[in-house]
């Protein structure tokens, strides 16, 4: 598969590879976005792996419809984690921890016999006051070079309300491709993960 | 596994490895993520959200800081970490800058810009950066492109804040209008109900009903007794309750006094009284005072019914009555061939005594009639009994028999004959005219025919009474106000002193006073009008006087 997949958000196609930042305000802007994510990837009948901030967002999505179009569950098709068992496993975030997260999932993925995913993360967890959350920039942009090599789109959601302008700056610094308002603006120049470790070293 | 090739979206890109490209990259990565916080900005509708997050972005967009933002309107607003009140000196040095951006000092700051905020409506105010070294011309630039974009976002979120007002403002114009329009609606109708009840004749029970289905409350109708006319609704009482006379005419008085619907226990009453003496009560059983004004108005509306058709039936108990004295008359005229084109004259009997002895005094009148053989149409007018009449009777004789028949004392006035009936108000206006004269200015009770009455007679034909006026001003003048003055009865004293031809006893038997009385007050006659009262020209004119002033108060009386 080389060519754009649907999104399922807006209308939007990604191509393979894809790490998109997408901009949203209220619960009821990421629950549109999340629903539309997921169930274009239940349809097509890719490997979804979500991570959200709440139990109770986790349960609205397990009743997705599926790709036999009724609700869960979905045999393996579709993982939920909570940031206590992924982002924030040990207490704290660990870049490689996380990237290693994706790369072990993608991979027991492939061996499930899928061959497309969709990956999805729910950034607010990275406001809580825990170690390691000051890596969330350099996580990102780190996580470009996994995305880079696996049949596999990336939505990573930041919600406006609770995010700082600095972060919206330097997650579109580091994003190659940032959603907002429906719209998809592409960042040709976005610093990559090699230039962003040398710009953040001393 | 399948892997991502290099894609044309921007993933993976060749980039270029030396610092000045990467150093531009940057630059464009940095204007990149400035356009975003202009999406952001844009989409916004909230003025803080917007300034905020244009403060918070610096940070990433360059080693500057946005201190805060001055509005034209003199607020300062500080970005989180800076300074809280206005700094120092900046709001005159802003004041001199107008829309342009340019430097400013501000304390413990190497570098400081203002930059103007411009909306669609011109400026608003300046964003305030500030840096530790003076950055760069791109980075200027950047600041500038923030500071422009800002001032848009901040115009159309202010522009769209005043949209909701304005709708907010219309919704609830929209709501009172609404509101209006459906209190119109039922009071259209209110009307239209009760003034079908009005035309179409259904009378009190249509009303009590009409006004019951309007406000879905029992209604009832009662006369000024408190007994029921009509009764609409359910729980109608039997029997229906009465209250002590007393109590009732106490709500009546509150009812005039207030002039509109009475909350008086369960019930919202209303007084209905299209004449003093016709009078009912509409009222709303309403024992949950959930009466509104739509049911008042109604109510109000109800009892203008209610009043004319109160009126409508006094009216048909009035003609009813007038048709029945016409037929009499007619009897009288036609059936019974009474002659009427015989000379007539009107006789005016008044009785002392309260209305309710009318019927007694016209009573005896025509057995008085009857016993002087006279015939002619008798009836009671304005609390006296009229006579018209062909004959001619001794009319002192019949007052003495009316007067020892009802025991009361009484008056005659008797007019001048007429030849046709179309002469009859002149005959009656002279009786009446004649009825004065005998109770004012002439001693006794009896009779008093104006043919008879001489200079009488004659004063009372003159048409322009201006130099009788002046002629009693001239010989009674000082008695007059006198009188008028301390309330005495000088005026009145000579007139019958002069009548009497001077006879203290009769005259003082007149006055049902002392002798010595009466002779104090011609003294005090004498001195007020310094005539000699023996002199034959002074006691003409005086009598003369006396007489037209007496002719004078009865014409007065007429009118």
């Amino acid at each position: 598969m080389t060519g754009p997949v649907p999104s399922g958000i807006d209308e939007i196609g990604l191509l393979p590879g894809s790490h998109v930042c997408a901009f949203y305000r209220g619960d009821a802007d990421r629950d549109r976005l999340l629903t539309g994510y997921l169930g274009a990837g239940l349809t097509a009948g890719d490997k979804c792996i979500c991570i959200v901030d709440s139990a109770g967002t986790a349960k609205r999505l397990e009743a997705l419809p599926g790709a036999s179009g009724e609700p869960g569950p979905f045999d393996g098709q579709l993982d939920i984690h909570l940031p206590e068992s992924t982002y924030l496993a040990d207490g704290e975030f660990t870049t490689s921890d996380m990237l290693t997260f994706w790369t072990e999932n993608m991979i027991k993925a492939e061996i499930e016999g899928y061959s497309f995913y969709r990956l999805v993360g729910e950034m607010t967890w990275a406001l809580r006051n825990v170690p390691g959350v000051e890596h969330l920039v350099g996580y990102e942009s780190e996580l470009n070079r996994v995305t880079s090599s696996y049949p596999v789109i990336v939505l990573c959601l930041y919600d406006l309300d609770r995010f700082s302008g600095e972060v919206v700056v330097n997650v579109v610094k580091t994003h190659p491709q940032v959603l907002v308002q429906g719209i998809l603006v592409e960042n040709p120049y976005y610093i990559g993960p090699d230039e962003f470790l040398r710009s953040a070293s001393p | 596994m399948l892997r991502a090739s290099p894609s044309s979206n921007g993933a993976m890109r060749a980039r270029p490895g030396n610092a000045e490209d990467e150093s531009l990259r940057e630059r464009l990565g940095e204007f990149r993520a400035l356009l975003v916080i202009s999406l952001l900005m844009a989409e916004s509708v909230s003025e803080d959200q917007i300034l905020d997050l244009a403060a918070s972005s610096a940070a990433g967009l360059g080693a500057w800081r946005i201190d805060g933002y001055s509005f034209t309107d003199g607020q300062w607003r500080p970005s989180i970490g800076g300074c809280a009140p206005s700094p120092a000196g900046l709001a005159r040095q802003l004041a001199a800058l107008g829309a342009v951006s340019s430097k400013v000092d501000l304390p413990g700051r190497r570098w400081a810009w203002a930059y103007p905020l411009r909306g669609v409506g011109g400026l608003l105010g300046h964003l305030i950066a500030s840096s530790d070294q003076e950055p760069s011309a791109e980075q200027r630039f950047m600041i500038q492109v923030l500071a422009q974009q800002t001032g848009v976002a901040v115009s159309n979120a202010r522009l769209h804040a005043k949209e909701r007002a304005t709708a907010a403002e219309l919704a609830v114009t929209n709501t009172a209008l609404a509101e209006t329009v459906t209190n119109l609606r039922r009071s259209m109708d209110i009307h239209q109900r009760l003034t079908q009840v009005a035309v179409s004749g259904e009378g009190q029970p249509g009303i009590a009903k009409a006004l019951h289905e309007l406000t879905g409350m029992p209604v009832a109708i009662e006369d000024r007794y408190g007994n029921l006319s009509a009764w609409a609704g359910p729980g109608q009482p039997d029997p229906y309750p009465k209250e002590s006379f007393a109590k009732r005419e106490q709500l009546l008085r509150r009812l005039i006094r207030a002039g509109q619907p009475v909350r008086d226990g369960e019930r919202l009453s209303l007084l209905a009284s299209p004449r003093s003496d016709v009078i009912g009560v509409l009222a709303l059983i309403d024992p949950q005072r959930r009466a509104d004004s739509a049911d008042l108005v109604a109510l109000e509306h109800g009892g203008t019914v209610l009043s004319m058709e109160l009126a409508r039936l006094r009216g048909i108990a009035d003609t009813e009555l007038r048709l029945r004295r016409d037929l009499v008359h007619d009897l009288l005229a036609e059936a019974l061939a009474y002659d009427l084109r015989r000379p007539h004259r009107v006789v005016v009997v008044e009785g002392r005594g309260r209305t309710q002895a009318q019927d007694a005094l016209l009573t005896a009148v025509r057995r008085a009639m009857r016993l002087a053989r006279q015939t002619g149409l008798c009836e009671t007018w304005s609390g006296n009994v009229a006579i018209v009449t062909a004959g001619q009777a001794d009319w002192d004789q019949m007052c003495r028999v009316i007067m020892s028949d009802v025991g009361i004392r009484c008056h005659i006035g008797v007019g001048g004959a007429c030849g046709r009936p179309a002469e009859l108000p002149r005959s009656l206006r002279e009786a009446g005219l004649a009825l004065r004269l005998q109770k004012t200015l002439l001693h006794g009770g009896g009779a008093c025919e104006y043919p008879k009455l001489g200079i009488f007679r004659m004063l009372a034909g003159i048409s322009d009474l201006t130099d009788v006026d002046t002629f009693v001003r001239e010989w009674l003048g000082s008695l007059l106000d006198y009188d008028a003055r301390r309330k005495a009865e000088l005026v009145h004293t000579l007139t019958q002193y002069l009548e009497h031809g001077g006879n203290y006893d009769a005259t003082a038997a007149e006055l049902s006073v002392h002798k010595s009385t009466l002779k104090y007050r011609l003294q005090r006659i004498r001195e007020l009008t310094g005539l000699e009262l023996n002199d034959p020209d002074v006691h003409f004119n005086l009598q003369l006087a006396t007489r037209a002033w007496g002719t004078l108060q009865a014409l007065h009386d007429e009118r």
